[in-house]
């Protein structure tokens, strides 16, 4: 399968301290990819090289053959929900959707119809609330922030601690949402977790991060849960 | 939890805020700034009462103060609803912590007595008073009104709080202190004798200066007494939910691809508390001018009109453009890793700043009042604005990394967001640069001479804009690491 995402010789520094050190890591286009780790392990900020928040110190990564520090072209086919810095909060759930929307080249009618597909995610907590987004519930906010993240198309969605935060009904939802993504639209995910039994169950391929480096990488079967269980009991 | 712990908590937050984090010019800066306004108060403790003496001759000047003083009290308390606020915000880790609530508000309240607007009184009034006693007043009743005066301002002080932010009071102490200045201005009413009687009172009667001291503790009490019902964290402690307001924004469609931008803006500036501030402001330069065309030393120094003329139009310009970045700094992570180009995002801010400059213009034709002359400045001064003024501005901005918290109003002198060193330079250009402009043609050939290369300079920066905004551009990708990194930074 064509490779979507390449990373080659990536490395990120803080002076003397090295907090990402990944030699190399490719992605599939449509694969869900899953990033588990211990607090500190440089899941975040494999994301934010990832999205060219922060300047790698060695090595690249590239998204669909456009090395992301260098050029912006990712960004019309890439989007992401990292964390509620992601939102603008002063805008109402709906405002901002089309406004994500209009970033997007999506027109309202495109947005109104992709939000009608998540009416039950939603849980009619979210649209005509005439609140704004700064007044919403942690959970809330998360909800409207992966959502907006999935407007216009994007062929590779990057979530950071999706399940985080989310009761139990979303939390199942929001596994299907995923698991839809990736098997029937073909859409690359990338999500990372602290919980293991969502990631395992999610992504068909888990991969380890221990203090900035790759420690295991599983294709996910029956016992990757276990697997995954032993290691981090140590 | 005892006071001696309070005080630490204060100390320690006073010496770790972002103040104390700037750079060693910025706080040389800021203490040559208190100590400005600091002597500027002292100054004119001392100087006001021979001001009195001097212009009114045949009256007693303290009379006159008293006066005059309920100008101050008016003042104060509109100046205060804008820039005071209630510090509840730290208090939250407390109220899980075995420490008795009353101790907590009691000291929050007593802390607020500590704030810039109650000392700048203290050394205002102090002088004063030492003045008095030396022009042979009685000094025991000086003291008395002294005390009362005291008095009054902390009442002020606790009477802001209590008004909390209410709008209506505002406006009605406004539209009172206008009316007032406006009927005395025209002779029609003149309140000052009335109210004078009152604060002599407190030096002529002396035990008059009970209601004020009884003013401020029943003021106090009072707001003890809200704090201590509201000390929840759905209470006093949360931050005011505001209710949702919408607008058609639809007009703006018409600036195509920037709509976007120019409507998020919009929303913006009208749904948070610091950036409504500063439209306020900007609309306060407005009256900048008025400073300079009243006066007849200005007439033959045009090169001050021209100074002046900027500022009319370019109050929006310059309090919101030196903020650019900064303003989307909550959000920042979204904007980058969005589908959006940076030549849109700069473009629109541009459009935003040159709409502000155009409709300051508008608003300024009144001041055709004072002659053409003095209109053709300002419409040049507009030019010189929208063409240069917000290149100018926009590039200083690449420079600041200072995050904003958009619904937080910023506070009097605590308030270093978004000014540094380099700003400071920046702005240089940005005054100096319409002066030197004006003054080279007027003393090579005339006053219209001058008048004309300004508005030019502004055409010419309209015809190279996208050169300017390519450069600009640049800086802002260069920086955007950095910028990056400054925003998500915990304020």
């Amino acid at each position: 399968m064509e490779t979507i995402i390449k990373v080659q010789n990536l490395s990120k520094s803080y002076k003397a301290d090295k907090v990402l050190d990944i030699e190399a890591l490719d992605i599939p286009k449509g694969q869900s990819f899953g990033l588990v780790g211990n607090n500190g392990a440089g899941k975040t900020t494999f994301f934010s090289l990832l999205l060219d928040l922060i300047q790698p110190t060695t090595g690249h990564i590239e998204n669909n053959g456009i090395i992301v520090s260098e050029n912006e072209d990712w960004k019309p086919y890439t989007s992401s929900f990292i964390d509620e810095s992601f939102l603008i909060g002063y805008l109402t759930a709906e405002e901002y959707f089309y406004f994500i929307g209009d970033l997007r080249n999506t027109s309202k009618a495109e947005v109104d119809e992709l939000l009608a597909e998540f009416a039950d995610f939603f849980h009619g907590e979210i649209l005509n609330q005439k609140k704004y987004l700064r007044d919403l519930s942690k959970g809330n906010q998360k909800k409207a922030g992966i959502v907006a993240a999935l407007i216009g198309n994007p062929e590779v969605v990057i979530l950071d601690e999706p399940f985080a935060n989310l009761d139990p009904t979303t939390q199942i939802r929001l596994k299907k949402i995923i698991k839809d993504l990736s098997a029937q639209k073909n859409v690359t995910v990338l999500v990372s977790s602290h919980d293991l039994m969502h990631v395992t169950e999610v992504c068909e391929r888990v991969v380890v991060l221990d203090k900035g480096q790759v420690v295991k990488d599983i294709y996910t079967s029956e016992a990757t849960l276990k697997e995954l269980e032993l290691y981090f009991e140590r | 939890m005892t006071t001696k712990q309070f005080l630490s908590l204060e100390w320690k937050q006073f010496r770790r805020s972002s103040f104390f984090e700037k750079g060693l010019a910025i706080k040389i800066l800021m203490i040559l700034g208190a100590l400005y306004f600091g002597g500027l108060a002292i100054l004119a403790g001392i100087g006001v009462f021979f001001i009195f003496k001097k212009a009114i001759p045949d009256q007693d000047p303290f009379t006159l103060i008293n006066n005059y003083m309920i100008y101050w009290v008016m003042g104060d308390l509109a100046l205060r609803y804008f820039m005071q606020q209630l510090p509840v915000m730290n208090i939250k880790p407390m109220l899980l912590l075995p420490i008795k609530r009353q101790s907590v508000i009691q000291f929050l309240l007593l802390k607020t007595s500590f704030s810039f607007f109650n000392i700048l009184p203290l050394l205002f009034f102090i002088p004063l008073t030492i003045v008095l006693m030396v022009q042979g007043y009685n000094p025991l009743m000086a003291v008395l009104w002294f005390v009362s005066i005291l008095a009054i301002s902390f009442s002020i002080n606790f009477l802001n709080f209590i008004l909390n932010k209410n709008t209506t009071a505002f406006y009605f102490v406004i539209a009172l202190l206008a009316s007032f200045i406006g009927l005395q201005y025209f002779n029609i009413f003149d309140i000052t004798p009335y109210t004078g009687v009152f604060f002599n009172s407190f030096y002529e009667v002396g035990f008059t200066a009970l209601l004020p001291i009884a003013l401020v503790i029943f003021l106090f009490k009072m707001n003890y007494k809200l704090l201590r019902k509201n000390f929840y964290v759905d209470g006093a402690v949360q931050a005011k939910k505001e209710k949702f307001k919408n607008y058609n924004l639809e007009f703006l469609n018409r600036f195509g691809t920037l709509a976007t931008f120019l409507k998020n803006d919009v929303k913006m500036i009208t749904r948070n508390a610091r950036p409504k501030q500063v439209l306020l402001m900007s609309f306060l330069f407005l009256f900048y001018g008025l400073i300079f065309f009243t006066q007849d030393t200005y007439k033959n120094m045009p090169v001050f009109l021209a100074f002046a003329a900027i500022f009319v139009s370019g109050g929006f310009l310059i309090t919101f453009g030196q903020l650019v970045p900064s303003w989307d700094s909550e959000y920042y992570k979204l904007m980058m890793s969005q589908n959006v180009s940076y030549k849109k995002y700069l473009e629109s801010k541009w459009l935003l700043m040159v709409i502000g400059c155009a409709v300051s213009f508008v608003l300024s034709t009144p001041y055709i009042y004072f002659g053409w002359d003095i209109y053709a400045m300002i419409a040049a001064g507009a030019s010189f604005n929208i063409g240069l003024n917000s290149f100018i501005t926009l590039y200083g901005g690449a420079l600041n990394r200072v995050p904003i918290e958009l619904n937080q109003k910023a506070k009097a002198f605590s308030n270093t967001q978004g000014f540094n060193p380099t700003q400071l330079l920046i702005s240089l250009p940005k005054i100096l640069g319409p002066m030197i402009i004006f003054y080279v043609p007027y003393k090579l050939i005339n006053f219209n001479a001058g008048i004309i290369a300004l508005a030019l300079s502004g055409v010419l920066g309209i015809v190279f804009k996208s050169y300017f905004l390519k450069i600009i551009e640049n800086l802002y990708q260069k920086n955007k690491y950095k910028t990056i990194s400054a925003f998500s930074e915990k304020k």
